[in-house]
């Protein structure tokens, strides 16, 4: 449902000529696989074992090299069948892999290209064999002059190879650009098919075969194959051109090699202005092809409403059959990428932002969409691609094995949305001990392995890297722009729920990247980048994964041709991530810490079970609370297990009355430990913490949730980017009595639901951890979270879509009509729910009301803030947010 | 650019031949061809089985397509420009307006005419009479009239309405009729029972078209109508005549009696009485509400629905030497403020009352937003705003849906209560 136009309004076909005086020029076309070995030979990589992953680098130098923990692999040999993306219990992309994958893909865009423009598909099959990865311009002679290797796996590989012209000649290429329109043939009055064709009416060249060796003989020009350039029409394309001189032998039109024979071909194949070609499709289905067929309304409609309202179309809402779906789009120069998605999985209100994380992480992999759609052999990556990309939206449960409950369309949809990372907040050591650790590797000090150990020019500088703990960024040392491209990377790739859910034995990925802050020259003003390449390295091991941004040239020497992955860099973040995996104990016990602020689970507020059913429920649900339900059955004091679930109290209405859950706090906090005194006046269902420091404060064994009640108030959350400022004018003293008390909602209960707190100027967020909800299970709960999700979609768009126009002063607006609510300071929605399977006749169903706020804060730093709270007392949404940020430390 | 920033135009052509019938709106006509190519892409794609609703710009311009009975199709374009209304709810506001035009010109032109479509020349001709009532449409100009949107009839509610209630009883019933309503600045004061069963919309089509010849200063007039959805092909005859300046009263009635016996004998004989009641109708005003209603004074604006009777009353009270009031809000922008922040409020949260215009296949062709509302796994009750210029406040009941607009100075948390207090005394103080 996806299309790439190639719209030729301005487009100028390259023409190559050749001089055949001139000194020969050679390119380097099987640069990929000499400059993989290469940088081993530089590194001076010395190992006797070659790393597992060596094989399957692809010519381009890319690589995506997945192996799973052999645990890992049995489960997931058990569930093949079922599986998408994992085939065998080695995952790789790699070229033999793609081509597998789009094998059908392939002969189904053949065939429908066969069915419809037999010409196209040949022009393709001819682009497709001529073109190549790098080192395009130039090269089409070298190509021509020797026995090249295979090119690049593509669909049209099985096309076999013409004969190889093996006279070698010196020779001088040049590219002259040529205005055609082939628009203007149908209004000039001379008849198309003279004696020198489209050659002469459309370009302006004349050629005139008898000339070539004064024979007049076709066999003998045929064998000759050449077109030479005789004479320049006046006023033609050609001549205005000024770089075609007569004597000049035309060798490719738009990288298609010509001879006398497929001249005329190729030529009209030239799409004039109004006509479009499909650069690239994805799928083939029937919604997709009915969409193709009125790809004309998408043209039609791009083409004439910016006109008409004065700004490009960027969205349109059509009903095929009985389903409506909506149709993004983005124009870069002539060319058109249309987005088709069901309204029933991305509302109209989601759909700009999904359109331009997909643009822009196409950007982030090929540099721009022309480079990413006018490649023939990028057809079988793009599939893959789109595959993701469609299934992440449309069928999300198909991408994870096994049945999972339905994964939270909306959730993904607004998290994946927001410009920034999850974020995991540390204790102040452990965090520095990551920071020092991922410091010490971006210093690039590998001691006898560096470059500079021999003496040599660094194949990379660092420009830095950030660190996943199980799909939460728990380290960043890059720039906001730069983490979001990664960041957008890895989403596409599913790479974060990877670490999370299942162990990775060994993750390595390897691409070239095109950073772009970098590429728009963002930065400060005056300060240029230098320039270079940039590459991405990803690594994962268990459960952490590490991402790196490497640059090449500027500082470090030159990349040439498409290096693959240096084994020695790779190594170097494998032994920082087997370093940092001592930390793990640390990182486990962090996650099971339910972190400030507390939660509850929305169930509770609705008398829906027993006490004892509740209690069962999450103990099957939470290995930590099956422990500690079983603390609570074999407590000698019965009243603290009733107390702690609130049978008492949660029995009739959410409205409790204060007196009965406030005499519990002092009571608990008292009995539980003396040492942290006026813990909890928050007197909530909040379980786990409770327990956990009563087990701690026995003198339990520290695992499970074990010690971390009274770890948390010590736990100063420091964040590498923004020491608040209002931070330093507390006292210690001060400070741990704010995170003793950090509680969000105001009142004596805890009636905070769930929380998602963005930091925009960082480009990070955060929300409860997927365990912290997890354990906070119930039939409500999961559908107040997808509904809280759901609410932020239509609040985000509320804040993003009231910002005024930059430039526009509020004097200007008030004077202008139609200037829309204004800009959305703050927006809530109060939702009102009722248990399912309400069977009781004789009373009316209990309902339940919570709000979901959004706020949007420009001080102290710009955040966004969303939260879902009970409706029993009312907040203030700003100081919940300052509580917030402050406590977790941002 | 070839629309104006803000301004809206609606292109009318016939759905199978693309003939254009009329544009109306915006001050310059769209060339020719950009409207063949509008037509065109709807055309071409309904014939592929893609039937285009709909599409956005950059800077918020919107094109609405919908095509009516199989023979006329209806497209507004509005020109952006506006930097801020959001997507959706211009979307169905232009939604609105075309369901709104489609029934109007059924109201002058029955449905036989426009469906059949013999005589395209004629048509044309005909439908010039529309014009007036399809441009106020599109004005939206007239402050404190939102029943275009609402498809609630706009109301006022008097002081004293008894007395008013028996006189339109009575003066419909002489008439012969059982439709007969009372307006004052073209808001519904009493009306018979009768009158409220007509569908919604044409209920509120009736009240702009009473405004129009209310504005043009007539003092009576008879008037062929066809009505929508209950008489979309025989003509019933509106009577109006002109009470006092800004009070109207209507009967809609067939063959007798005629206009001059009911100017003569009627009018005089069953509203000459109640002058004094009706003065003290017209100083209500634009407040809706009695003065026994009491409003806190840092309420700018409210909408009240009543979603059963689908009735609504609005108003907008500036203070302009207010002494919190640091803003200068202007009464139109207020009149925006509460339009916007309905539409805001019924595309994403709230439901629209079903109205029921066209076919069941146009129903399923209802705006996009209403996919946003089903995704909610639970109920949305109460909605606010917090903005620059004021604070907003939408709550919906099983009765009701109440919208208000209030000074920055109000404190978020108090909003609610403000809202529901509200809510309550207008209710306690007019059973509206």
């Amino acid at each position: 449902m996806r299309w790439f136009y190639n719209r030729m309004a301005s487009v100028s076909p390259g023409l190559c000529s050749e001089n055949t005086l001139s000194t020969a020029q050679k390119a380097k076309e099987d640069g990929d696989t000499e400059s993989t070995s290469s940088s081993f030979s530089s590194s001076d990589y010395n190992y006797d074992l070659e790393p597992e992953w060596l094989d399957d680098i692809q010519k381009n130098g890319e690589l995506f090299y997945l192996e799973l923990s052999e645990g890992e692999e049995e489960a997931a040999l058990a569930r093949v069948a079922a599986s998408q993306c994992l085939s065998t219990n080695h995952v790789r992309f790699s070229e033999k892999e793609a081509e597998v994958i789009t094998e059908q893909a392939s002969t189904q865009r053949r065939g429908s290209r066969r069915t419809g423009e037999p010409a196209l598909k040949k022009l393709a099959r001819i682009l497709g064999r001529k073109r190549r990865p790098s080192q395009r311009k130039g090269g089409k002679d070298g190509s021509r002059g020797k026995a090249t290797p295979s090119p690049p796996a593509s669909i049209l590989k099985t096309q076999p190879g013409q004969q190889q012209d093996v006279a070698v000649q010196r020779r001088r290429l040049k590219e002259a650009c040529v205005y055609l329109n082939p628009k203007r043939l149908a209004s000039s009055p001379t008849p198309l098919c003279e004696r020198g064709g489209l050659l002469e009416a459309l370009l302006g060249v004349v050629h005139r075969p008898a000339w070539t060796g004064g024979q007049t003989d076709r066999g003998a020009v045929r064998q000759d194959g050449r077109l030479t350039v005789h004479g320049l029409i006046p006023n033609s394309p050609a001549i205005k051109c000024g770089q075609i001189l007569i004597g000049d032998v035309l060798l490719a039109v738009d990288d298609v090699d010509v001879s006398p024979e497929n001249i005329e071909r190729v030529l009209s194949c030239i799409p004039g202005p109004t006509q479009e070609e499909i650069l690239y499709q994805y799928p083939v289905s029937e919604a997709s092809s009915q969409l193709k067929g009125v790809r004309g309304i998408f043209l039609t409609l791009c083409d004439m409403l910016e006109n008409v309202t004065g700004g490009h179309i960027i969205s349109s809402s059509l009903l095929l059959g009985k389903h409506l779906v909506h149709v993004g789009y983005w124009k870069e120069r002539n060319n058109l990428l249309v987005v088709g998605l069901p309204a029933q999985r991305v509302p109209l209100l989601s759909l700009q932002t999904v359109v331009g994380d997909v643009v822009r992480t196409l950007k982030v992999m090929y540099g721009s969409l022309n480079s990413a759609f006018c490649k023939p052999d990028h057809a079988p990556r793009l599939d893959h691609f789109f595959c993701l990309f469609f299934q992440q939206l449309i069928q999300p449960w198909r991408l994870r094995e096994g049945s999972p409950p339905p994964p939270d369309v909306s959730g993904s949809l607004f998290l994946d949305g927001l410009p920034a990372v999850r974020w995991l907040t540390l204790p102040p050591e452990i965090k520095m001990e990551v920071d020092t650790v991922l410091s010490d590797f971006e210093s690039s000090d590998f001691g006898e392995m560096s470059e500079d150990f021999f003496g040599l020019r660094r194949l990379y500088v660092i420009l830095g890297s950030c660190l996943f703990y199980k799909s939460y960024l728990i380290a960043n040392h890059l720039p906001k722009e730069d983490l979001l491209d990664v960041c957008l990377y890895c989403q596409h790739f599913c790479l974060l729920p990877l670490a999370s859910e299942q162990r990775v034995g060994q993750l390595v990925i390897w691409r070239e990247v095109f950073l772009q802050q970098r590429a728009s020259g963002g930065l400060a003003p005056g300060f240029s980048q230098p320039p270079g390449r940039h590459f991405l390295l990803i690594v994962g091991l268990r459960h952490f994964m590490q991402c790196v941004l490497l640059e090449a040239g500027g500082c470090a020497s030159p990349a040439l041709g498409s290096p693959g992955p240096d084994c020695v860099y790779v190594d170097q973040v494998k032994a920082t991530l087997l370093q940092l995996n001592a930390l793990e104990a640390a990182m486990e016990e962090r996650l099971n810490v339910p972190s400030a602020p507390c939660l509850s689970c929305a169930d509770w507020f609705l008398p829906a079970a027993t006490t004892r059913d509740r209690l069962d429920s999450l103990a099957s649900s939470s290995p930590v609370l099956s422990k500690l339900a079983g603390a609570i059955r074999g407590s000698p004091s019965g009243h603290r297990g009733r107390s702690l679930f609130g049978e008492k109290s949660r029995k009739s209405s959410p409205q409790r009355s204060l007196s009965d859950s406030g005499s519990e706090g002092p009571m608990d906090a008292g009995s539980g430990s003396p040492a942290a005194p006026g813990l909890s006046p928050h007197s909530t269902p909040d379980s786990g913490r409770r327990i956990g420091g009563r087990q701690d404060s026995l003198g339990s064994d520290g695992s499970g949730g074990s010690g971390g009640l009274f770890k948390m108030p010590r736990m100063k959350h420091p964040n590498p980017f923004y020491l608040g400022t209002l931070k330093k004018t507390l006292t210690d003293r001060e400070t741990e009595e704010m995170y003793n008390t950090i509680k969000l909602t105001s009142g004596t209960e805890n009636t905070l639901f769930h929380y998602v707190l963005m930091e925009t100027v960082q480009g990070i967020f955060i929300a409860p951890t997927h365990r912290e909800v997890a354990q906070l299970s119930g039939s409500i709960h999961p559908q107040l979270i997808h509904n809280f999700h759901h609410c932020c979609l239509s609040i985000r768009a509320a804040f993003q879509q009231n910002l005024p126009a930059r430039g526009c002063r509020a004097a200007d607006r008030s004077q202008r009509s139609g200037w829309g609510l204004g800009p959305v300071k703050e927006h809530g929605v109060l939702f009102q729910c009722k248990p399912e399977n309400w069977t009781d006749q004789r009373k009316p169903a209990p309902t339940m009301t919570y709000w979901v706020i959004g706020r949007m804060l420009l001080e102290p730093v710009p955040q966004e803030f969303y939260v879902c709270f009970h409706d029993s007392v009312p907040e203030v949404p700003v100081e919940m947010a300052f509580r917030l940020s402050f406590g977790l430390g941002l | 650019m070839m629309l104006p920033d803000g301004s809206t135009q609606l292109l009318c052509l016939t759905a199978s031949s693309g003939v254009p019938l009329f544009t109306r709106g915006a001050s310059k006509q769209l060339p020719f061809s950009v409207i063949g190519s509008l037509n065109g892409v709807h055309m071409f794609g309904g014939g592929q089985g893609a039937l285009l609703s709909s599409c956005e710009t950059e800077g918020g311009g919107k094109v609405v397509w919908k095509v009516f009975h199989d023979s006329v199709m209806l497209i507004a374009v509005s020109g952006g420009g506006s930097s801020g209304a959001c997507s959706g709810e211009e979307e169905s506001r232009l939604q609105r307006l075309l369901e709104n035009v489609w029934s109007c010109m059924v109201l002058v032109l029955g449905q036989d005419e426009l469906v059949n479509l013999r005589n395209i020349e004629r048509l044309k001709r005909d439908l010039r009479s529309c014009f007036c009532l399809i441009d106020k449409l599109l004005e939206e100009k007239h402050q404190g009239v939102l029943g275009n949107l609402t498809h609630c009839a706009d109301s006022l509610v008097p002081p004293n309405p008894t007395p008013l209630q028996e006189a339109v009883d009575g003066f419909a019933q002489a008439a012969d009729s059982e439709f007969g309503c009372l307006f004052v600045h073209g808001r519904i004061v009493v009306a018979t029972e009768k009158w409220w069963r007509l569908a919604p919309q044409e209920v509120v089509l009736l009240c702009a078209l009473v405004r129009t010849f209310s504005a043009s200063g007539s003092a009576s007039c008879d008037y062929p109508i066809f009505l929508p959805q209950g008489s979309p092909t025989v003509a019933h005859r509106l009577l109006r005549f002109q009470l006092l300046p800004g009070v109207d009263v209507c009967v809609l009635c067939g063959p007798t009696p005629s206009l001059q016996k009911a100017e003569t004998e009627l009018v005089g004989r069953f509203w000459s009485p109640l002058i004094e009641t009706l003065r003290s109708c017209l100083a209500v005003g634009e407040r809706c509400l009695p003065g026994s209603v009491p409003l806190r004074p840092d309420v700018l604006a409210l909408l009240l629905i009543n979603r059963e009777t689908r009735r609504s009353v609005s108003c907008v009270q500036i203070s302009s030497h207010h002494p919190l009031s640091d803003s200068s809000l202007s009464k139109s922008r207020c009149w925006e403020l509460l339009k916007l922040f309905y539409i805001f409020s019924i595309s994403r949260y709230f439901t629209q009352e079903e109205t029921l215009c066209g076919s069941p296949e146009e129903s399923t062709q209802r705006s996009h937003t209403e996919d946003f509302l089903h995704g909610f796994s639970h109920q949305p009750q109460q909605c606010y705003l917090v903005t620059e210029e004021c604070k907003s406040y939408g709550l919906q009941t099983q009765q009701h849906q109440f919208f208000l607009l209030m000074l920055p100075s109000v404190p978020t948390f108090a909003l609610r209560t403000v809202a529901t207090q509200t809510l309550a005394d207008i209710i306690s103080a007019t059973a509206f």
